[in-house]
């Protein structure tokens, strides 16, 4: 990794199984950066997070992500890359028969955290962080939909992550409370974690203005500005 | 497993059932594991028939040898304490289970029985000889086994002739040995069909829970974390559903000893123990192995293979 770079893709080729969905991908993603990642569906953008969190490998190029090496991504390295990510996904949602806490807890045992006190202590910072202090004992259907996407939030930012990936974060909100989640990540870019939200929405980049990057025609395109 | 161990080994398990039961609702996931383990416990079940049958199939053919009889007809000219010198020294044969004198009275007493009449006041002297009633161990009972002591017996000049029912022994080893080859084909495909089965069973069980574990990956959490309490789970399952099946083998046995007293002598504590830490073993084997291999079937998948 070279000073603050947490992303760097150097002409990679993606494939999704033999399909090739993005050639020649040149990317940067610095520590506090706050990108927009747009695209028709299908373009490209999960299969761009995919290889950001291991999920698929390079098929050429060279790419680095959190200091682990893209290209030469072991198996057994990939939990600790994504230990250094948080994943903020449409279909990564709160596990729905236990509480906010037990939600966190569940992510941090699973991440190798072990002592009770320390456990909840991270809790309850998170939940600050997203102003959801006071609902540590809420089961997630008492919760309303951008309590319940901050919450997601929290538990991304549970090991403290280097860059978080968010996959379209406000699909299913309204407009307040898509700005609110907005704004939140924006707070969280600014103390130092980058931050990439993919999304098809265009009002809410225009409210938050920011670096553009766009999935089209099997390439990435940089400082995409939109109408 | 002592009351104590049980106890934590459940404390412990109950601690990874949250990472376990997360994505279906507790009732889902209860329902789902109790068919489980009643699966595996029929196959175990199956399993342990057969094994139980094999041990009486196996007891009831070593019972059928050990009873074959092999007359030693002594000279006539043999003294008694010659011929029990020579008892002595077949008591120490390994290939001998048990002999028995019969000396030229007891031969007339129960050749009399036989006939009804004194065939001794008939013709005025005991024509029989002496004899030595040999029974060979069940490996032994066969008619090269048999072929092989004759021929030592024969060198030794007390014994006048040594007779025994060949064609009988024949007969009984070939259908022996039919009746074990088709036990034996019958259990190999029983096996593999109860393996077939019990994977079958495990993987769809862990099926329900591929999110979970693609959750779990999603996090950063490492293979053999997620593997952990599913392989535990996995052990589990295949223990209850050995004891299971054990219980209701005990009362198949009991059931079985009621309507056939007789069976009580084709059966030992040992055998039967044997068969069900068989069953044990198998149960745990099978599930632990299957869950293993259901659950890194999911780890490989890609998130895009879940929903195909």
């Amino acid at each position: 990794m070279v000073g603050n770079s947490i992303i760097k893709l150097n002409n990679v080729d993606i494939f999704q199984q033999k399909h090739l969905v993005l050639s020649g991908v040149n990317l940067h993603i610095d520590k506090g950066d706050f990108v927009w990642l747009i695209g028709q569906t299908g373009s490209g953008k999960s299969s761009l997070l995919k290889v950001i969190y291991g999920d698929l490998n390079i098929a050429a190029g060279t790419g680095h992500a959190c200091g682990y090496e893209l290209s030469k991504l072991a198996t057994r390295d990939i939990p600790y890359l994504r230990r250094k990510l948080g994943i903020v996904f449409q279909d990564f949602q709160l596990l729905t028969d236990r509480s906010v806490e037990q939600n966190l807890q569940f992510v941090m045992r699973a991440t190798g955290w072990t002592e009770k006190a320390q456990i909840s202590e991270r809790i309850l910072d998170v939940l600050e962080k997203v102003g959801l202090r006071s609902k540590l004992k809420k089961m997630p259907h008492e919760l309303s939909g951008g309590e319940q996407q901050r919450v997601v939030i929290a538990r991304a930012l549970l090991n403290n992550p280097e860059i978080i990936l968010a996959d379209e974060p406000t699909g299913n909100l309204d407009p307040d409370t898509s700005e609110e989640i907005v704004l939140l990540l924006k707070q969280i870019s600014q103390s130092g974690t980058a931050v990439v939200v993919a999304t098809h929405d265009y009002h809410i980049i225009r409210t938050f203005p920011s670096r553009i990057i766009k999935c089209e025609n099997g390439k990435v395109l940089e400082d995409v500005q939109i109408a | 497993m002592s009351p104590a161990h049980g106890l934590r080994l459940n404390s412990y398990l109950q601690v990874h059932m949250e990472e376990f039961e997360a994505s279906a609702s507790a009732k889902k996931t209860k329902t789902i594991y109790i068919s489980t383990v009643f699966g595996i416990a029929m196959v175990l079940l199956m399993i342990g028939l057969l094994g139980l049958i094999l041990v009486h199939a196996n007891n009831l053919s070593r019972y059928v040898k050990e009873n074959i009889v092999l007359n030693i007809f002594m000279d006539d000219s043999a003294h008694e304490t010659d011929v029990l010198q020579l008892q002595k020294q077949l008591d120490a044969n390994p290939m001998v289970k048990q002999t028995q004198y019969v000396s030229k009275e007891l031969a007339a007493r129960n050749l009399q029985k036989d006939l009804g009449e004194d065939f001794v006041k008939f013709l005025g002297y005991n024509p029989l000889s002496q004899s030595l009633d040999i029974y060979l161990k069940a490996d032994y009972a066969n008619n090269a086994g048999i072929d092989k002591f004759k021929a030592e017996l024969m060198k030794n000049p007390l014994v006048k002739e040594v007779k025994y029912q060949q064609s009988l022994v024949d007969q009984m080893n070939a259908n022996i040995t039919s009746i074990s080859l088709i036990i034996i084909v019958f259990a190999g495909i029983f096996v593999i069909l109860s393996v077939a089965l019990i994977n079958n069973t495990i993987r769809l069980a862990i099926y329900s829970q591929r999110f979970l574990i693609k959750s779990m990956q999603l996090v950063g959490a490492t293979k053999g974390f997620i593997r952990k309490p599913f392989l535990l789970y996995g052990i589990w399952h295949g223990l209850l559903g050995a004891l299971i099946a054990i219980i209701i083998l005990i009362g198949t046995l009991y059931f079985a000893n009621q309507q056939i007293p007789d069976l009580v002598i084709l059966q030992s504590p040992a055998e039967f123990g044997f068969v069900f830490l068989a069953v044990v073993a198998i149960g745990i084997f099978i599930s632990g192995f299957s869950t293993f291999l259901a659950v890194n079937k999911f780890l490989r998948l890609k998130i895009y293979d879940l929903y195909r």
